[in-house]
């Protein structure tokens, strides 16, 4: 089941950046790993999936605004803001 | 009286306030103490602020005197594991990457305990996003077992089980995905329910795997812990998954002496440590000789559960952790590029080994080309599970096997190796990919190791899951257990 697996892809997937020695560990345990799956690929299993919800309802909620923590609590945990506002990197180039 | 305070059960501190002979500040003013004489050694707390809890105590002492009392557990302690929301203390997930995060909200739990009376006591230590079964992975410090410091105490609601242990609070929360309440009682020789899949609001729980999480309550006693759920359920619209309030009546717990106890085929037999065995034989003789009908279940599929869970829940987490990127909350990377790099930088800095590890595997098990092979499978196989379960259970009132396969191992022992970790959950991972209540019941030891067993139940059945502890506890010494220290 596990053939194809390729740690550079995932960890680009993933957003992680990997050291040599982590994409070495992280290979094999994986494929440890993936090796114990294997039973799931031999099992005699039904078509229908289930998402072992308890009661099946539609639970949407109305669509009316509520409280909300606010641009000074919210900007309080941020990592960088300004002027009430996250910053981040620039995301458009100048020439864009 | 003051030093033997932290050995009461929450019900007879209770009693104490309500008869006016102990008040809130002298409780938490000898937790405190014991806070300061033991929680180096066991690791329990990553964060207690002193003065919040004296401030809280003495209001709740205020609202007594004033005759506005919000119920049993008013002015009595309980403590938190942080990856639950508290206004205004840290929520760190045990995580770099949220390691200076303070809440600027309460989870729905935390509301609940506030209008309960209770006393928002502290952060407990946990595995780094709950991903782990031994509290080693954790960012911030170790915990150790008090009945043995030299091993883990279980996790990933380490801290939760061990605070409880070692006399430090006497009620507290924990979170299960696949284990993680009721692994750590056993470990610790508290109590641990994992109540049905939808009981208690999820609202302000950092989301591991939505489809398995679950909020719980442990606590030293069957009474205590049955205490705390019953603060905690009730309904929440802002968790779609919480059910409503004409859903949520449990079912009667009748006569516990009239139990119909399931015994899972061959459960016994998987590795499962001989005095580990000794005590869960012991227990269900227990249950015999009370009258209790006992009989032997098939659960063909049970060998497919934890595959299932480690495709399902990494699956889930390698989702739900995607919004830590460095943006709106938690860490970001000094070495800030484009955005790109900054958000690679700062979840390659901010996630600890077992995180990125699951990670890779759930961002794996999705991807194009695989995902129909392990995901879409892995769902195939918790619905077979799952209706397993319940046909057995439409059989029996509950099943029962140990909670865990051996006692508590060294710290380090499985540390480099992830897939024996795994195993750990091997009991309890099915009620949670079937959405069913569990609880782990202290029920020996194995030298000076505690030992539990493990019952589930049909959907909304915690009544009977505490009616069968509480029969074996009034037999039995184990309740209010507490490690010398």
């Amino acid at each position: 089941m596990a053939e194809g697996f390729d740690i550079d892809h995932l960890a680009k997937l993933a957003r992680l950046s990997l050291t040599a020695e982590e994409k070495a560990l992280y290979s094999s345990q994986l494929n440890q790993i993936l090796g114990h799956f294997q039973a799931l690929a031999d099992a005699d299993l039904p078509a229908t999936i289930d998402d072992a919800r308890v009661v099946n309802e539609a639970a949407l909620r109305s669509d009316e605004p509520g409280p909300v923590l606010g641009a000074e609590a919210v900007t309080r945990i941020a990592p960088a803001s300004r002027d009430g506002q996250i910053s981040v990197p620039r995301v458009v180039d100048d020439e864009s | 009286m003051a030093d033997a305070l932290h050995t009461l059960s929450a019900a007879e501190l209770g009693r104490r306030l309500a008869a006016g002979t102990l008040t809130s500040r002298a409780l938490c003013e000898a937790l405190i103490a014991r806070y300061q004489a033991v929680n180096d050694k066991v690791g329990a707390f990553t964060h207690l602020d002193q003065a919040d809890v004296l401030a809280q105590a003495d209001a709740s002492d205020a609202r007594r005197k004033a005759g506005q009392g919000r119920g049993p557990l008013e002015g009595i302690p309980v403590a938190i594991k942080d990856n639950i929301a508290v206004k205004g203390q840290p929520l760190t997930c045990s995580s770099k990457m949220l390691a200076s995060l303070v809440s600027p909200y309460d989870s729905h739990v935390a509301e609940r305990l506030r209008a309960a009376g209770a006393i928002l006591y502290g952060r407990l230590n946990m595995d780094e996003f709950a991903m782990g079964s031994s509290t080693e992975n954790s960012a911030i410090r170790k915990t150790f077992n008090p009945w043995d410091l030299a091993r883990i105490p279980g996790g990933s609601s380490g801290g939760s089980a061990a605070a409880l242990a070692a006399g430090l609070v006497p009620l507290s929360l924990g979170s299960d995905t696949g284990g993680s309440i009721r692994q750590p009682a056993s470990h610790c020789g508290v109590v641990g329910l994992k109540p049905t899949y939808g009981l208690i609001s999820r609202f302000g729980l950092v989301a591991f795997a939505s489809s398995l999480d679950q909020i719980g309550p442990m606590a030293r006693s069957i009474e205590d812990c049955e205490l705390l759920l019953n603060a905690l359920a009730s309904a929440d619209a802002r968790d779609m998954t919480c059910f409503s309030p004409s859903d949520r009546a449990l079912t009667p717990a009748g006569d516990a002496k009239k139990l119909r106890i399931g015994i899972p085929k061959g459960f016994l037999g998987k590795g499962v440590a001989p005095e580990v065995a000794a005590a869960v034989n012991a227990a269900v003789e227990f249950y015999r000789a009370q009258g209790c009908a006992i009989s032997e279940v098939e659960l063909p599929s049970a060998d497919l559960a934890v595959p299932t869970y480690y495709v399902v829940a990494t699956a889930e987490a390698s989702s739900n952790l995607g919004r830590y990127d460095g943006v709106r909350y938690g860490h970001r990377s000094a070495s800030a590029g484009t955005p790109v790099e900054m958000m690679t930088a700062s979840r390659s800095e901010g996630f600890g080994p077992e995180v990125k590890r699951r990670i890779l595997l759930g961002t794996f098990v999705l991807s194009a080309g695989y995902a129909d092979a392990y995901y879409v499978r892995a769902l195939r196989a918790r619905a077979k599970i799952r209706a397993e379960y319940l046909a057995a259970l439409a059989g029996v009132d509950v099943l029962l096997t140990p909670t865990v396969t051996t006692p508590a191992f060294k710290v380090g022992e499985k540390a480099s190796d992830p897939l024996q970790l795994y195993l750990e959950d091997i009991f309890t991972i099915p009620a949670n990919l079937a959405g069913l209540p569990a609880i782990s019941v202290p029920c020996g030891k194995s030298g000076h190791l505690p030992v539990g067993f493990h019952l589930v139940g049909a959907p909304l059945s915690e009544a009977k899951l505490l009616a069968a502890g509480r029969l074996f506890e009034a037999a039995h010494g184990f309740a209010h257990q507490q490690a010398a220290l």
